[in-house]
C-alpha cells in the first residue's frame, strides 16, 4: 500500500468541506474494513483519506422517535445497531440479520452509513432497510436531502450519492402491525456471502396479509423489490399455494446472476422455494 | 506511484497510545496496519494471515473493542488503550487461556491468541454462552488445524472456571 | 459433541510416559502469543522481497522490464533469472525432477509462477515497485485437464531431469516432449479373465478438484548470509532436505549452509522441499543482506495446491458381492512443477483398488504435468482422493446388486496376513476391527429414520488405508546433562501435530525419567541431525524409532558409566551417577539413534514387492445427513471417525489430530474448490475459498483410535496425521445417495448438484 494523507475532521461539516475541496481521488470512510480490503488487493489507491470516526457522536447513534421511527445516525456501528435495545425492539429483524453478517470484529468498527455507501449488492442491511421501507438523509454542503434506501442503489456498486455528499442518518418509519424476516442462503461455508438474500415486510391483519414488500439481495445488480411477488401476497392468506404462487412470481420476475455460489437457474430454484419459507419466517416473527 | 509526491510529515504521523497497559509511541504511516504497529513495538501475537478480517489471527482489542488489526490503520490508534495477547503474559494465565491447554484446544498455535481473545470477549458479553452462542461468536476466526470441537469446550470450560 | 479416545486395555498401565493426555509442551508459548515461528523474525538490516508473477499460464518470456521498479525510491534490488544465474548457473530445483526454475527462465509455465523479485527495507514499497514491473510474454498453447495433458498438443517441458534425490525415486527417467512425468504400473493375476468370469461388471469415473493447505501462516523464509555460512531461517516441514538442496544449488558443502525452523503455524504438506528458500537464498546472497520472503494468503494459491484426479475404476463381481478383479486409471493433475506428484502417483497409486482382497488387479497410475499451479503432498498423499473413488464405486456396485454396504465391506476386506495388491502382506493393519467398530458406533444393524416430506435422512461408511514412507531415514541424539534433565535433537518439525511432545513422551518413557525432563531442540541443521522430513505421518514412527534408540544408546552408556565408577546402574540417581564420575555437576551422554525401515521396491511393470510399507494406516468414518428435497441443501449431522494409530503416545493430541483431519477433508469435500480461469485462480481469498469454519462442524463429531499394537512401532505406536481424512468423501456422498438416491461422483459435493441429480431424477433436468 502507498503512503497517503489522512484528515480526521471533527465535524460532519468539517468533513464535507474536505470532500468539496477534495479530489477525485479523496474518500471518506467511517469503519474502514471495506475500504482497507479494496486498498489492499491495490484496486482503490488514495493520496487522502478522510476519516469520519471523530465527527460529532450524535452521528454514532440510535434514538427512537415518539412516533415509533428510529434514527440511526450512519456513523453507528454494527454492533451497536444490534445491540440497541430500541432496534431490538421496534425492528428485531435489523437485530436478527447481523447476527450472521459478516462477523464480530467487522461488525465492531464498520458503520451503517459505510454499509449502505458502500453498495456491494451482498450487503445484507440493503433488502432489509427496503423491505421496512426506510430513508436515508444525506448531507452535502449545499444541505440535506432525504431518499428512500430503495432509491440510493443505482447500480453494482453504485449509489445515487453525489461526489461531496454524504450518509448522515437513516430512518426506519414505525413498523406498528408490521412483521418481517430476512433469510440469508450460504451454499458453500455457513458463513460466506449470500448466495441469495430474501427480506420481507408484512403488514398482517389475523391471518390475512394487507400489505407486502419483497426484496431480493445478492444475486442481483442491486436490491430489488419484486411487485408481482407483493402483488400476489396483497389481500391474501398465506396458505401453501398463496407461498407457491408467491414463489413463482418471484422466479418469473427475478433476473439472478450465477456465480461461484450458484447458477442463475439453481438461485432461481432456491428463490422460488425461499418466497414462501421467508413469507412463513416473517409470520412466525 | 504517489510516494514521490507527499511528504512524510502528511503520510505519518507521531502516535501514542496505551500499550497492554504501559504508554507507548511510535512514528506511523497512515498506509500501515495495526499489525505492523505492533510488530514494530516487537510484539507478534498479532499475526496477518488472511489480510481480510475473516481468520481472526490479528485481532486486536482496541478500547475494550476487538477489532481485525489487519484492517485497522495503525494512526487511527492515537491515543486509544490497545491491549494484545501479551498482555496477559507476565507469568500468571486467565481461565481462559488455561482452559485452552487443559483442553488442547490448538494445534499449531497460530490462531490461538485470536482465539483467546475473541473468547474473552464472548464470555463478557455471554458469561454462560450458549453453544449457538459459541459458535456465532467465534465464526469470525478460522482454525485450519480445525480444533474446533476442543475450543467449544474451552469455552464451556472457562465459562465455567470464571464463576468459581 | 460426543469425543471418545481409545479406551486401550494393552494400554497405559504397564507405561510411565506413554498413552498419557498431558498437554503439549509449547502450549504456554502458543496461548501466550510468544510461540516462535518465522513470521516473528526481524534481523538488523533485512530487506523484504516481494514477488512479481506471471500473468499468463504458458508463454516464452521475450523480456522484463524492471526499470520502472528499479526507479521507485527506497528500493534496494530487483532481480530476474538472469541475476540468480550470476549465483547459481543451473537454478533448478525439485525433490523428484529438477524442473523448478528459481525465477522463471525462458519460459512461464503457470499463472502466478515467480518471474522477478523487489528487494526494499520497507516492504509496502517492495511491494508497490513489483507491480510495475513489466513482462512481455509469447503466449503459447495450455493445457490444463489432466486427462488431455495425456495426448495435449502442449507440452508443460519440452525436456525431463530426474532429480535423483530419493532412493524411491531413482527409476524416474528423462524424457522429452511429454507430459507424463511418471506412470506406475501394477498387475496382478489375470484380469482380463478374470473380467471375462465376472456375474457383474461396474465401471465408473469420478472426479476430484483442486483445492489448496492453506496453512494460517502462510509461506515464509528468512535467508541470512553470515561470514561464515548462509543461515535460512524458514517454516519447512523438511529443513534436512533444505539444506543439501541448496548446497546442490550453490555447489557448497553441506556445512555450509545452516537451516533453522521453529514452530510451524500449520504445514499440511504445503511446506515440503524448496518452496521459497532457494529464491530467498539467491537474493541474500546477491544483496549480501538479510531477506524475508514472506507471502501473502493470495500468493498461497498460486505455490502449491492438491491434485485435482480423474479415477475410473472397473470391477467384476459374483453374484453374492464378491469382487474378484479390480481396474483402476488415476490421472494425477500435477500442475506445471512435478514437486513430489511422481511419489504420490506411485506410493499411493498402488492402493488404488482399496482395502479390500482381490485376486486380479490392474493399476495405471501417471502424474501429469499442467500449466495449472504446481500440485504436490496434502494430508494423505493422494490417498483421500483414491478413497472417494474406490468407496463410492463399492456403494454403487452395493445398491445395484441390493446388498448391505457394511455386507459387501464384510466379504472384500483385506484381512489380517493376506496380501495387498502389491503381494505385500497384511501386519497389524486394523481394517477389520476399525470397521466393526464403526458399524457399532453407526448402530448399522439398528433401524435408521429415513425422515419424511422434504427432509430426508441418509447415513453412509466409508474405510481407507495407506501405506507409509520407505525408505527413509530419521536420525536423533538425545543428551542427558548431569542432572538428570536432558534434550533431545531431532529434526522433525512441530507444525501443530505434536511431534514435540510425543518424542519428549518416547524419551521419557525410554529412560524412566519424567517428561518435563525432556526438552526439544528445534530442528537446526548444524545441530540436529539428518530426517528425510516431517512428512506422511511418519514422525512418530520412524523419528519415534530413531529417540528411542537414542535414548536407549544414552541409558546404556549411562549404565556403563555407573559401572566403571564402582555405583549400582539401576538404584542410583542419574546426579549421583556423574557427581562420582567428575567429582562435580559437569559432563553429559550422548546417546545416538537412528532409523531406517526395511524396503523392497516394486518390480518395475507389475508393481510387486514383498515390503511396500513398515506400516499401514487405516481410517473410516461414518456419516449422517439431512437433505431439503425441494433446495438439494443438506447437512451433515454426524461425523463418526475411527482410526488404527496402533497405540496412542499421546491419547488427547492423537484425538484431536483425527479430529483436525476429518474437518480439513470436510472442507474438500464440501466447500473448497480452487476456481480457474485460464490458469488463474479466481477465488485466491479466504472470502472466496471457504474453509471449515466453527459453524460447519456437524452438531455430532465423535473420534476413536481402536485398540491395535504395531508391534514394529515404537512402544506399539503408529502414524496418525492423515488417517482422519481417508473416509470423509465417500462417507457423505453415500450418506446423500441413501437419503435421496441421488449419487454424485465428482467434488465437492454441492447443494445445487444434489438438486440437480433430484432433478434428473424427477425427468425435469435443471436448464441453465
Amino acid at each position: 500500500m502507498n503512503p497517503f494523507e489522512l484528515a480526521e475532521p471533527r465535524s460532519l461539516k468539517a468533513a464535507l468541506k474536505l470532500l468539496d475541496a477534495g479530489d477525485e481521488s479523496v474518500r471518506v470512510f467511517g469503519g474502514g474494513t471495506a475500504l482497507m480490503l479494496m486498498m489492499k488487493a491495490g484496486v482503490f489507491q488514495p493520496t487522502r483519506l478522510i476519516s469520519l470516526r471523530g465527527v460529532e457522536s450524535r452521528y454514532a447513534r440510535v434514538t427512537a422517535a415518539k412516533d415509533g421511527s428510529l434514527h440511526i445516525g450512519a456513523l453507528t456501528t454494527l454492533t451497536t445497531l444490534g445491540r440497541a435495545a430500541a432496534v431490538r425492539s421496534k425492528a428485531p429483524v435489523i437485530a436478527g440479520t447481523l447476527q450472521t453478517l459478516s462477523n464480530v470484529r467487522v461488525r465492531n468498527v464498520a458503520t451503517l452509513g459505510g454499509h449502505l455507501a458502500h453498495a456491494d449488492p451482498h450487503m445484507d442491511l440493503p433488502p432489509v432497510l427496503i423491505a421496512l421501507d426506510a430513508q436515508v438523509v444525506t448531507a452535502a454542503t449545499a444541505g440535506l436531502r432525504t431518499l428512500a434506501v430503495a432509491d440510493l442503489f443505482t447500480g453494482y456498486y453504485e449509489t445515487a450519492l453525489a461526489r461531496n455528499e454524504l450518509i448522515s442518518e437513516v430512518i426506519v418509519p414505525a413498523q406498528t402491525g408490521r412483521r418481517s424476516a430476512y433469510v440469508k442462503l450460504t451454499t458453500r461455508a455457513a458463513d460466506d456471502w449470500p448466495t441469495l438474500g430474501i427480506a420481507v415486510s408484512l403488514q398482517t391483519d389475523g391471518r390475512v396479509i394487507e400489505d407486502a414488500r419483497f426484496v431480493v439481495g445478492a444475486a442481483t445488480e442491486k436490491p430489488l423489490r419484486l411487485p408481482s411477488v407483493e402483488a400476489v401476497l396483497r389481500g391474501a392468506t398465506a396458505d401453501d399455494a398463496v407461498l407457491a404462487r408467491a414463489g413463482e412470481a418471484a422466479a418469473a420476475a427475478a433476473e439472478l446472476v450465477g456465480d461461484a455460489r450458484g447458477s442463475a437457474a439453481y438461485k432461481t430454484e432456491l428463490l422460488r422455494v425461499y418466497a414462501g419459507r421467508a413469507v412463513r419466517k416473517a409470520l412466525a416473527a | 506511484m504517489n510516494v514521490t509526491k507527499m511528504s512524510m510529515s502528511t503520510t505519518h504521523k507521531n502516535i501514542s497510545f496505551q500499550l497492554n497497559g504501559r504508554p507507548a509511541t511510535a512514528h506511523a504511516g497512515n498506509h500501515q496496519n495495526l499489525v505492523e504497529l505492533l510488530q514494530g513495538q516487537g510484539l507478534f501475537g498479532a499475526r496477518e494471515s488472511c489480510g481480510q478480517g475473516l481468520c481472526g489471527c490479528c485481532t486486536v482489542v482496541v478500547n475494550g473493542t476487538a477489532v481485525s488489526g489487519c484492517l485497522t490503520m495503525a494512526t487511527l490508534v492515537d491515543g486509544a488503550d490497545v491491549r494484545t495477547i501479551e498482555d496477559s503474559a507476565d507469568g500468571q494465565l486467565d481461565a481462559v487461556q488455561r482452559a485452552f491447554i487443559d483442553t488442547g484446544a490448538f494445534q499449531c498455535g497460530f490462531c490461538t491468541p485470536g482465539f483467546i481473545l475473541m473468547t474473552r470477549q464472548l464470555l463478557e458479553e455471554h458469561p454462560d454462552p450458549t453453544d449457538d452462542e459459541i459458535r456465532h461468536y467465534l465464526a469470525g476466526n478460522l482454525c485450519r488445524c480445525a480444533a474446533y470441537t476442543e475450543i467449544i469446550k474451552a469455552v464451556r470450560l472457562a465459562a465455567q472456571k470464571r464463576k468459581e | 459433541m460426543a469425543t471418545t479416545s481409545g479406551n486401550s486395555k494393552s494400554g497405559a498401565a504397564e507405561f510411565s510416559a506413554l498413552g498419557r493426555s498431558i498437554p503439549r509442551v509449547e502450549a504456554r508459548a502458543k496461548v501466550t502469543g510468544r510461540a516462535e515461528y518465522v513470521h516473528n523474525l526481524r534481523l538488523p538490516g533485512m530487506l523484504y522481497g516481494r514477488i512479481h508473477r506471471s500473468t499468463v499460464a504458458h508463454a516464452r518470456i521475450r523480456s522484463v522490464d524492471v526499470s520502472a521498479a528499479q526507479a521507485v525510491p527506497g528500493v534496494y534490488a530487483v532481480y530476474t533469472a538472469a541475476d540468480v544465474q550470476r549465483l547459481i548457473p543451473e537454478p533448478y530445483y525439485g525433490p523428484a525432477f529438477h524442473d523448478q526454475p528459481i525465477l522463471a527462465l525462458g519460459k512461464v509455465h503457470h499463472v502466478g509462477e515467480p518471474v522477478a523479485l523487489v528487494l526494499a527495507a520497507d516492504p509496502h514499497v517492495a511491494d508497490a515497485a513489483a507491480q510495475l514491473i513489466v513482462a512481455d510474454y509469447e503466449e503459447l498453447p495450455a493445457v490444463f485437464d489432466e486427462v488431455e495433458a495425456m495426448t495435449s498438443a502442449a507440452v508443460v517441458h519440452e525436456v525431463l531431469k530426474p532429480a535423483g534425490t530419493f532412493p524411491d525415486l531413482k527409476h524416474l527417467k528423462g524424457k522429452r516432449d511429454t507430459n507424463i512425468a511418471l506412470d506406475f504400473h501394477l498387475r496382478r493375476g489375470d484380469v482380463q479373465k478374470a473380467f471375462a468370469e465376472a456375474d457383474h461388471v461396474f465401471e465408473h469415473t469420478f472426479r476430484t478438484q483442486q483445492v489448496l493447505h492453506l496453512p494460517l501462516e502462510p509461506f515464509v523464509t528468512v535467508a541470512d548470509p553470515t561470514p561464515s555460512q548462509l543461515v535460512i531461517h524458514t517454516a519447512s516441514q523438511s529443513p534436512s532436505f533444505v539444506r543439501i538442496e541448496i548446497a546442490r544449488l550453490l555447489g557448497w558443502p553441506e556445512n555450509r549452509v545452516r537451516v533453522k525452523v521453529p514452530y510451524l503455524g500449520g504445514g499440511f504438506g504445503a511446506k515440503l522441499y524448496i518452496k521459497l528458500e532457494a529464491l530467498a537464498a539467491a537474493a541474500a546472497l546477491l544483496a549480501g543482506r538479510p531477506v524475508k520472503i514472506a507471502l501473502t494468503m493470495e500468493e498461497q494459491f498460486y505455490t502449491l495446491t492438491k491434485h485435482a484426479t480423474t479415477l475410473r475404476i472397473k470391477s467384476g463381481v459374483t453374484k453374492d458381492g464378491k469382487i474378484t478383479v479390480r481396474e483402476c486409471e488415476v490421472w494425477w493433475n500435477g500442475g506445471a512443477y512435478a514437486d513430489i506428484g511422481p511419489r504420490i502417483t506411485q506410493k499411493s497409486g498402488f492402493t488404488a483398488p482399496g482395502p479390500y482382497d482381490i485376486d486380479h488387479v490392474s493399476i495405471d497410475s501417471y502424474s501429469l504435468y499442467t500449466n495449472l499451479p504446481p500440485a504436490g503432498a496434502l494430508r494423505g498423499f493422494g490417498i483421500p482422493q483414491l478413497v472417494w473413488a474406490y468407496e463410492s464405486h463399492t456403494d454403487m456396485i452395493a445398491k445395484a446388486l441390493h446388498m448391505d454396504p457394511l455386507a459387501i465391506r464384510r466379504i472384500n476386506i483385506l484381512r489380517e496376513g493376506r496380501p495387498q495388491a502389491t503381494g505385500t502382506l497384511m501386519r497389524d493393519a486394523g481394517i477389520d476391527p476399525v470397521l466393526e467398530r464403526l458399524a457399532q458406533r453407526m448402530a448399522w444393524e439398528k433401524p435408521f429414520d429415513k425422515g419424511s416430506g422434504t427432509i430426508r435422512r441418509g447415513r453412509g461408511i466409508a474405510i481407507g488405508f495407506k501405506a507409509s514412507i520407505s525408505p527413509t531415514t530419521s536420525v536423533a541424539i538425545v543428551n542427558i546433562s548431569a542432572d538428570g534433565s536432558c534434550n533431545v535433537y531431532c529434526s522433525t518439525v512441530d507444525m501443530g501435530q505434536g511431534s514435540d511432545t510425543a518424542m519428549a513422551q518416547i524419551v521419557a518413557e525410554a529412560l524412566g525419567i519424567p517428561v518435563a525432563s525432556v526438552t526439544l531442540v528445534h530442528p537446526d541443521t548444524d545441530v540436529t541431525p539428518y530426517d528425510m522430513a516431517t512428512l506422511g505421518s511418519r514422525s512418530t514412527y520412524h523419528m519415534g524409532h530413531a529417540v528411542k534408540n537414542a535414548a536407549e544408546d544414552a541409558r546404556d552408556k549411562l549404565l556403563q558409566l555407573a559401572r566403571d565408577v564402582g555405583l549400582s546402574a539401576e538404584t542410583t540417581p542419574i546426579p549421583d551417577i556423574f557427581r562420582k564420575k567428575y567429582g562435580m555437576q559437569a559432563g553429559n551422554i550422548v546417546g545416538v539413534g537412528s532409523f531406517i525401515p526395511p524396503y523392497t521396491p516394486p518390480e518395475s511393470g507389475t508393481g510387486q514387492t514383498p515390503d511396500a510399507t513398515p506400516f499401514w494406516m487405516i481410517g473410516a468414518t461414518g456419516a449422517e445427513v439431512e437433505v431439503d428435497t425441494e433446495t438439494g441443501e443438506f447437512k451433515v449431522t454426524r461425523l463418526v471417525n475411527l482410526v488404527d494409530v496402533g497405540r496412542p503416545v499421546n491419547p488427547a493430541i492423537v484425538e484431536t489430530q483425527i479430529s483436525g483431519a476429518t474437518i480439513m477433508q470436510l472442507g474438500f469435500t464440501l466447500s473448497e474448490r480452487m476456481d480457474f480461469d485460464a490458469g488463474q485462480v479466481t477465488n485466491a481469498s479466504l472470502a472466496d475459498y471457504k474453509i471449515p469454519g466453527m459453524r460447519d462442524i456437524p452438531a455430532m463429531m465423535e473420534n476413536e483410535a481402536v485398540d491395535m499394537v504395531q508391534h514394529s512401532g515404537p512402544f506399539g505406536a503408529k502414524g496418525v496425521g492423515e488417517s482422519g481424512t481417508f473416509g470423509v468423501s465417500p462417507a457423505i456422498a453415500s450418506a446423500i445417495d441413501d437419503a435421496v438416491g441421488v449419487r454424485l461422483t465428482s467434488l465437492p459435493l454441492t447443494a445445487e448438484a444434489v438438486y440437480r441429480g433430484l432433478r434428473a431424477q424427477a425427468g425435469k433436468p435443471l436448464q441453465d
